[in-house]
């Protein structure tokens, strides 16, 4: 399984599970993601939901193989991940996010959609799309709305990645620990201390917050998996990409 | 009025009025607006900056003194909008190197750039409802900086803050610990800016402003503050200027 759903009490973890490829968003991957969101959406036993990778790396992002050899497929991936991300988002119970070693691109993506991002000090995070001649218009909507516009425009036009520590001082993480090995105790204790709330309280405030903010307009994410998909198909997006992938 | 140059792909345009601190008139505005026409389409990144001590310390205020009936204010106000909107508009990014200060109008032009480049002791702020005039123009821009809250203290509240606690707040990306590094630090922004790949940055950019979603804000807000020029309240406490400072002292 590409993507496996456990649950313990009320709190249920989403794993990424594709150690192999650093949990690298497939086609295949984001099917069973969709499958385990929708499972773990009907729990109405489960309030808090960990998401987290197996292996050394969150996710080092989108799966662009497949699209070297055909293009087309951009969207088809793109959009995939664009309906995970609002599917996340529309969930009832409160996502927190494990970041251990690395959250770039689309992998950084689902780390802002989730309630709380927890990470260690030397994670690497970010988005480098624009250092590949890609547009991350998926996850433009997603970060606006949780640094601020400010901000995410400065992250998205400058590329590149970043540590947890200065994830954290932008606001794209909620905590950071020292080392990696912290990461787990110091998620236990965010879960635990999550769980204790309401779970119809949680609910509602969750709803009340996607209200407020425009989480719930799918168009703009939408929209932003087509002019992705669109900009990845330049040439000048497909010449770095295989310089990247293939050298 | 404005200096332009372009160098491996980096146009720098540079206010140069540096013995009245690069105050505003409706010309260097205009030209302002023009020289970003001029340097767009041949550049792959922008720089704006400051000759002398300070980026910029906003309206050059002598001339409203001139003109009570308002006129010299509105043109200022609309020239300023038209630089904002232009610089938006246009694809390229755009880097400030705010240094010293950047007050009222100045501050108002951070609201047009991606990134702002600052130092810790330079003096940011809109000291303007102090003289009858409305920074309502700045508002759009601001709040997608630094939020809704922040945005309401910043421009109700004539208090100038420094460079450091606006990059605290987002209102500036970086604050340098010596206002001589802030030109520097900008250009190299702008070279990193100008080596990424141009079609990413201008769709991302643009995609950007769509996710923003301004819609007729920066024109209401422009409004909003044209309505109050030539005004009672502006003639009466605009003279003011000349004989108290606003408070930069912390609150």
């Amino acid at each position: 399984m590409l993507a496996t759903l456990t649950i313990e009490g009320c709190i249920g973890t989403l794993t990424l599970n594709r150690p192999e490829a650093r949990n690298a968003l497939s086609l295949d991957l984001l099917e069973e993601l969709h499958a385990r969101v929708d499972e773990v959406s009907r729990r109405s036993d489960v309030n808090v939901i960990v998401l987290t990778g197996a292996g050394k790396a969150f996710c080092a992002g989108m799966d662009l193989r497949a699209v070297l050899d055909a293009p087309s497929l951009a969207l088809t991936l793109l959009r995939s991940l664009a309906d995970l991300t609002l599917k996340l988002r529309a969930l009832s119970q409160v996502t927190v996010a494990r970041v251990q070693g690395a959250a770039i691109g689309g992998g950084c993506g689902l780390t802002t959609v989730c309630d709380f991002a927890i990470t260690h000090a030397d994670s690497k995070m970010g988005f480098p799309e624009v250092d590949l001649g890609v547009c991350p218009a998926v996850v433009a909507p997603w970060l606006v709305r949780k640094l601020g516009a400010g901000r995410a425009r400065a992250v998205l036009l400058r590329g590149g990645l970043m540590s947890g520590d200065e994830a954290l001082a932008i606001g794209l993480v909620t905590l950071v620990t020292p080392a990696p090995t912290d990461l787990g105790p110091a998620t236990d204790e965010l879960v635990s201390r999550l769980a204790t709330g309401g779970p119809a309280a949680l609910a509602a405030t969750k709803r009340l917050l996607n209200e407020l903010d425009g989480s719930l307009d799918a168009d703009i994410v939408r929209k932003g998996a087509e002019l992705s998909a669109r900009v990845l198909c330049t040439p000048e997006a497909q010449a770095r990409l295989r310089a990247r992938l293939t050298g | 009025m404005i200096g332009a140059t372009i160098e491996r792909g980096v146009a720098t345009l540079t206010l140069r009025r540096a013995a009245k601190r690069n105050a505003m008139t409706p010309e260097l505005l205009a030209c302002l607006v023009t020289s970003i026409g001029q340097v767009s389409s041949g550049a792959r990144a922008i720089v704006l900056a400051g000759e002398g001590t300070v980026f910029c310390a906003g309206f050059d205020l002598s001339l409203c003194r001139e003109h009570p009936d308002g006129s010299v204010m509105r043109a200022l106000l609309s020239g300023l909008s038209d630089v904002i909107v232009a610089l938006r508009d246009q694809p390229r990014p755009v880097v400030m190197a705010a240094h010293g200060a950047a007050i009222a109008g100045g501050c108002a032009l951070l609201g047009a750039a991606d990134f702002v480049i600052t130092n810790d002791d330079a003096k940011i702020g809109y000291p303007v409802a102090r003289l009858g005039v409305s920074p309502a123009v700045s508002a759009p821009y601001l709040r997608l900086l630094v939020g809704d809250g922040a945005a309401r203290e910043r421009l109700l509240d004539s208090r100038l803050i420094s460079g450091r606690e606006a990059a605290g707040i987002g209102l500036a990306t970086q604050s340098l610990a010596s206002a001589a590094d802030v030109g520097p630090a900008a250009q190299a922004t702008a070279r990193a800016l100008a080596n990424t790949p141009v079609e990413a940055i201008s769709a991302t950019r643009a995609w950007l402003h769509e996710v923003e979603g301004l819609g007729d804000a920066p024109w209401r807000a422009l409004r909003a503050s044209l309505a109050l020029t030539g005004e009672e309240e502006e003639r009466r406490m605009l003279p003011k200027a000349w004989t108290t400072r606003p408070t930069d002292s912390p609150n």
